[in-house]
Formats: C-alpha cells, sequence, structure tokens
C-alpha cells in the first residue's frame, strides 16, 4: 500500500509492512495464474468449437479438462482479492464509526471470516485425502480428482495468512487508532470505488486517434 | 428448538453479521455451517459443508462466468466505443437530443460486450459527454444519459449477473441470456423516446446535429461489426444448441481479444485485464460457495418453503406482493452491490415467487433489471459517481437532478415488464430455450 509512504515508520512497522507487501507478491502471483488459467479456458472453448464443427473432431473429455482447470481460478485468488479488499460486503452502517468502534467491528468481520476459513480448511482437505485415497477420478476422462481438491485447503491457507495479517493490522490501530494503517483491506470510498473503475475501463487514458468524427458530420 | 426456529435465528445472525460489515460469503458459511450443525450435529454437518466450496465451485455450468467478465475487461481496449458513438451519431444524431438519444444507443450496443455498468458509464463519460457540451447540450442530460445508459449493461447479453441468477435458480442459463435482450432494448427505447420528448419540450437541452450523406453513415458501420459479432456468435450458439455458454462466451471474447490486439493493446493492458478478470471471478465463486452453504441449512430447515407457504397466505394480489418485494429490492440496493444482494436474498425469496405463480426467467430480469436503477439512486449511485469523477466540472448534484428523469423512466420500464410480461418471455420461449 502507498499511504506510508511519507510517514515515518517505526522498525515493528517496517517490519509488518515489509511482510504485507512480501506476501501481496506471492498472492499477486497466485492470482495472475488464476487469470491466465482463465485465458486459457478461453483458448480452448475456441479450440472446441472448432474442432468439432469443422473437423468432427472435439477435444478429447473436454467438460472434464474444463472443471480441473476450474479449480485453479474458483479458489487462488481469493487471498488477492480479500488483500484488495474485493470480497463483497455491506459498508454503509460500518462506515458512520469511527476510530476504535470501526477498527472492532473490523476485527469482528475478521474473526468470523478466519473461523469459517480454518473449519474449511480443514474439512477441505480431508475432502482432498479421501479422493487422494480412494483414487477418485473424473467420470469421462478418467482425470485424478486430488490435486484440483487441494487447491481449496492451499488457497484458504493464503488467505487465513493474509486474515492474521489484517487481524494485526487491525488489532495495532485498534490500540492506536490514529496510528498508520499498514497491512488492511484497501477500504474504498464511493470516489475510490469511481476511480478504480475509471482506471480499468481506460477512461483516465489519453484519448486515442479514433477520437476523430468522421468527415461529414455536423461538427 | 424446532428446525425452522433454528432457521429463522440463523437467517436473523446472518443479516446482523452482514449490517456490521462482515464479508457476505463470510457470514453466509459460517451461518450455514452453524446451522447445519445444530440440525444434524458436527461430525456430519461439518463434513457436508467441507465439501460444497469444491464440488459447487467446480461445476462446468458456473464456468461461463469468467469468460463474460473476460469480454467486458477486454473490450475497453478494443476501440469499440469511440466507433459505437460515431455510428450511433450518424444515425440518430437527426432527432431532438440527437448526440443524448446517440449515447444511449451507443452504450446499449456497448453493452453487448461489456456486462459491467459502471465501468460502461466511465467510458463513455470520455467518449459522449464532450461531444454534448460542445453542441451546447445541457450538462445535466449530458450527464444523466450516461449514467442512465451504463445501465442497460447488465441486461443486454452477454451478462455475468444474469448468469448467477439462473445458476442460483437452477434455471437454463442460455433462456436468461436471451430473455435479458429485448427488455434492454425496450429500455434503451424508452429512454430515447424519454430525450426527445424533454428535448421537444425544451429545445435549449440539446439541439439535433445534421446527418452525414448515407455514404458517410455507412462507412460508420464496418468498425461495429465486432459487435454485432458478439451478440450474433452468443445468440446462435443459445438459438441451435451448438455451442454451450462457456463454448460461447469464449467465442466472443476470443473475437474481442483478437480486435484488441490489432488495435494495439499492450501486455501490461492485459495483465491487467487477466488479474481484474481473476479477482472479480473469485470474488463470485466465493460467494457463490459461501452462499450454497447457507442455502444447504436452509434445506434443513425447511425455511424457504415455510416462507413461500405462507406468503401466498397474504391477503394480497400477488401483484402486490410483487411490487413489495421490489420495492425491497430498491431499498436494499441502495446499501449493497447488486451481486451480493442477489445471492443473499434469492434463496428465500425466489421459491416465494414462483409460488406466487410468477415466471423464474421473468422474474430474473425483473429484478436484476431493479439492481441496475439501484446504480444510479441516491445514497451511493455509484454510476452518478463515475460520471462526476470523470468530468469534475459536473457537480455530483447535477448528476443525480440529471438522471431523476430516466429513474422515472425505469420506474414506467418495470411496470411496462409487469403488465406485459411476454416482452421477457416471448423471446426463450420462442427459441424453444424454455422460460419454464
Amino acid at each position: 500500500m502507498a499511504m506510508n509512504d511519507a510517514v515515518d515508520l517505526t522498525p515493528g512497522e517496517e517490519r509488518l509492512s515489509r511482510i504485507d507487501e512480501g506476501f501481496f507478491k506471492i498472492e499477486s502471483f497466485f492470482n495472475i495464474i488464476a487469470g491466465i488459467v482463465i485465458f486459457l479456458v478461453m483458448f480452448l472453448g475456441v479450440i472446441q468449437v472448432v474442432g468439432r464443427t469443422v473437423f468432427n473432431r472435439p477435444v478429447p473429455s473436454y467438460v472434464d479438462v474444463i472443471e480441473i482447470m476450474m479449480g485453479v481460478f474458483c479458489f487462488l485468488g481469493i487471498a488477492y482479492c480479500q488483500k484488495l479488499g474485493g470480497h463483497v460486503r455491506m459498508e454503509i452502517i460500518l462506515k458512520r464509526f469511527k476510530g476504535r468502534t470501526f477498527y472492532g467491528f473490523e476485527i469482528f468481520g475478521t474473526l468470523v471470516a478466519m473461523a469459517i476459513i480454518g473449519i474449511l480448511m480443514y474439512y477441505g482437505y480431508t475432502h482432498f485425502l479421501r479422493a487422494f485415497q480412494l483414487g477418485d477420478s473424473t467420470i469421462d476422462g478418467d482425470f485424478i480428482l486430488w490435486p484440483s481438491k487441494l487447491l481449496v485447503p492451499f488457497a484458504f491457507s493464503l488467505l487465513m495468512i493474509r486474515l492474521i495479517l489484517n487481524l494485526v493490522g487491525f488489532l495495532r490501530l485498534f490500540a492506536n487508532p490514529s496510528g498508520v494503517p499498514i497491512a488492511i483491506p484497501v477500504i474504498e470510498t464511493v470516489d475510490d470505488q469511481a476511480q478504480h473503475e475509471i482506471h480499468l475501463s481506460g477512461a483516465d487514458q489519453e484519448p486515442d486517434d479514433d477520437t476523430i468524427v468522421p468527415q461529414g458530420s455536423a461538427e | 428448538m424446532d428446525e425452522l426456529t433454528v432457521g429463522i435465528i440463523g437467517t436473523v445472525l446472518l443479516l446482523c453479521m452482514v449490517f456490521v460489515g462482515v464479508r457476505v460469503y463470510a457470514a453466509a458459511a459460517i451461518t450455514g455451517l452453524l446451522g447445519v450443525v445444530a440440525i444434524i450435529g458436527w461430525d456430519a454437518g461439518a463434513g457436508i459443508v467441507g465439501t460444497i466450496p469444491h464440488s459447487k465451485a467446480v461445476n462446468y455450468a458456473l464456468s461461463v462466468l469468467p469468460m463474460f467478465i473476460l469480454i467486458g475487461f477486454i473490450a475497453y481496449h478494443a476501440g469499440l466505443t469511440h466507433a459505437l458513438f460515431n455510428a450511433a451519431k450518424a444515425w440518430f444524431g437527426w432527432v431532438p437530443g440527437g448526440l443524448a438519444v446517440a449515447t444511449v444507443f451507443a452504450t446499449a450496443g456497448f453493452a453487448a460486450v461489456s456486462g459491467a455498468s459502471t465501468a460502461t458509464a466511465a467510458v463513455f463519460s470520455r467518449v459522449a459527454i464532450p461531444h454534448m457540451l460542445e453542441q451546447g447540450y445541457s450538462k445535466q442530460l449530458s450527464a444523466g444519459v450516461v449514467a442512465a445508459g451504463g445501465t442497460l449493461a447488465s441486461l443486454i447479453p452477454p451478462s455475468a449477473i444474469l448468469v448467477i441468477y439462473a445458476i442460483i435458480v437452477e434455471q437454463s442459463v442460455g433462456a436468461l441470456i436471451l430473455a435479458g435482450f429485448l427488455p434492454g432494448v425496450v429500455s434503451a427505447i424508452i429512454y430515447a423516446i424519454l430525450i426527445i420528448g424533454q428535448c421537444m419540450i425544451d429545445p435549449s437541452q440539446g439541439k439535433p446535429v445534421k446527418s452525414p450523406p448515407i455514404l458517410v453513415r455507412l462507412k460508420t458501420l464496418p468498425p461495429v461489426t465486432p459487435i454485432v459479432l458478439v451478440v450474433g456468435i452468443i445468440f446462435y450458439s443459445m438459438y441451435s444448441g451448438k455451442a454451450t455458454p462457456t463454448e460461447a462466451g469464449a467465442l466472443g471474447a476470443f473475437v474481442v481479444f483478437v480486435i484488441a490486439m490489432f488495435r494495439g493493446m499492450k501486455l501490461g493492458n492485459l495483465q491487467e485485464a487477466l488479474l481484474e478478470t481473476a479477482k472479480l471471478t473469485v470474488m463470485i465463486f466465493a460467494l457463490i460457495w459461501g452462499i450454497l452453504i447457507f442455502v444447504r441449512f436452509l434445506g434443513f430447515a425447511g425455511l424457504p418453503q415455510a416462507f413461500a407457504e405462507w406468503i401466498v397466505t397474504l391477503p394480497f394480489p400477488p401483484v402486490v406482493i410483487m411490487i413489495m418485494i421490489l420495492l425491497g429490492y430498491a431499498v436494499l440496493g441502495m446499501f449493497m452491490d447488486a451481486i451480493g444482494m442477489l445471492l443473499l436474498t434469492l434463496p428465500v425469496v425466489y421459491p416465494a415467487v414462483i409460488a406466487l405463480g410468477y415466471d423464474a426467467v421473468w422474474f430474473g430480469i425483473i429484478v436484476v433489471k431493479m439492481c441496475e436503477v439501484c446504480l444510479i439512486t441516491p445514497p451511493v449511485g455509484l454510476n452518478c459517481y463515475v460520471v462526476h469523477s470523470v468530468r469534475p466540472d459536473i457537480p455530483l448534484g447535477q448528476v443525480f437532478r440529471g438522471i431523476a428523469p430516466f429513474f422515472g423512466a425505469d420506474v414506467a420500464t418495470v411496470a411496462l415488464f409487469i403488465a406485459f410480461p411476454e416482452i421477457i418471455t416471448w423471446l426463450p420461449s420462442l427459441l424453444g430455450a424454455g422460460a419454464n
């Protein structure tokens, strides 16, 4: 996060900030893998349609292959999304609170997420273990299923680390509400959200050459 | 304590958590877990819940979502917005308020490659507002039409939010995608009629622009063919059943990707589009498995059936109950993101709506239209903030004043859909995609 750029940090804060940003690199890595797999799903879909309709040769076990790939983009980016404050929530009441009350609710929300993710990590792992021990596989292509199921506890472990970082960040601010915000998810105001959408749509970039209107129009 | 009571306590607990800002996926999942455990015990309950994220998320039918999302994020780099606006201006500029009408049709066209309302509003704030202001259009109308035009994105296919609805209520994805088309077009036409009427009464709002000769007009068409191609691919696939929604989405994304490459999309842009696609995808999937854990609990508690049975005994005609439900969505939508709101409410509301005798596909379109209306109403009205942020010279209050007539038009549109449900159900029934 860039918000602590100009501020003097204590050695402890600096360490926390460095861990936060270092872990964000790991999260970004897994999220871009998820993005690349989505990109590959696109190519596979094109190959499937062309293969089936033009050459009468569909991709073997296409549905199974897609479902194996889904394990990646359904879960791997979950910690990245948490870091950027991307998971949906209702903020209108929360934002009425300031200081310690605000951070108190944030701590509560983080603890709830940690509780459920902790339980799902364990039971997701046993779900994987059963598939691993029984040699569970997909129906059509007979692909082994355990690697896909292992992605769930793995991605949830990443999320758990992110949540622990968030908890530390919020506890710090709960103790000292005027401190520098470090290691907490991005909290976007409506304005920030608007800016984000504008950036993604390219509306903040220089107009490109096709702004030129065709000749003969009324301008 | 009977199961129904556990169900009601669980629902109240979930709402409390959501109100104090717990992320919806976590609040839904933990309530679902606690509820299932309360009814069938820890070992069986937690065991079932632990399998849900993988078994429910990894489902081929859901793989269409990232494809539609990807189309949207790449489309911004395909240079389609200016082409659309130029074409719409050349063909519709001559009517009263011509540039504003052109903006409506251009945003409707862009909606065919983007399912994102706010981003559509952002990009047309840059493309259309300067032209309108240059021609002496009022700031209010210029800003209002862009903010309103953005909302067309989630009805006109491809629309990720309609896919999510289809999956949660277990209806045909193809039927919902087809069903969104006509209501999207009707919404656009109603906006256009509104603008023309406004500008006939008060010509100073926006004057017509001269149409170029027919040859020049025809020349504006080739650059917009990619849009026609994407719509064509998706429609033909749904109609003929020759490709699944995922395959159609993949083809659409590929077409847009190739055009974006030709238009000089940089590697950095692609990387950013993929990062954002993955982030939005995982957000939606987390919501889906979180809510489905909660739905499992609701099923054990028998709450949706009980609610549906109760609602049909109410001494009001169904249409009154429907209007009350829609008003509920309008209020909730002021405080919450559309996808979260839909997922949170549908498990309980949907069975009740069906028990009242309404059509599943029809309700999907209506409820998504309601979500869109919330994007232009205060206090959040994200589209209005977006327009104001791109054009800080137009005060937020003026944007909201500009949007007011369009809000009225949307209310009229929803009333029209209630009075004539065929506008929604005709296309899917015709194509045999089955609106049953």
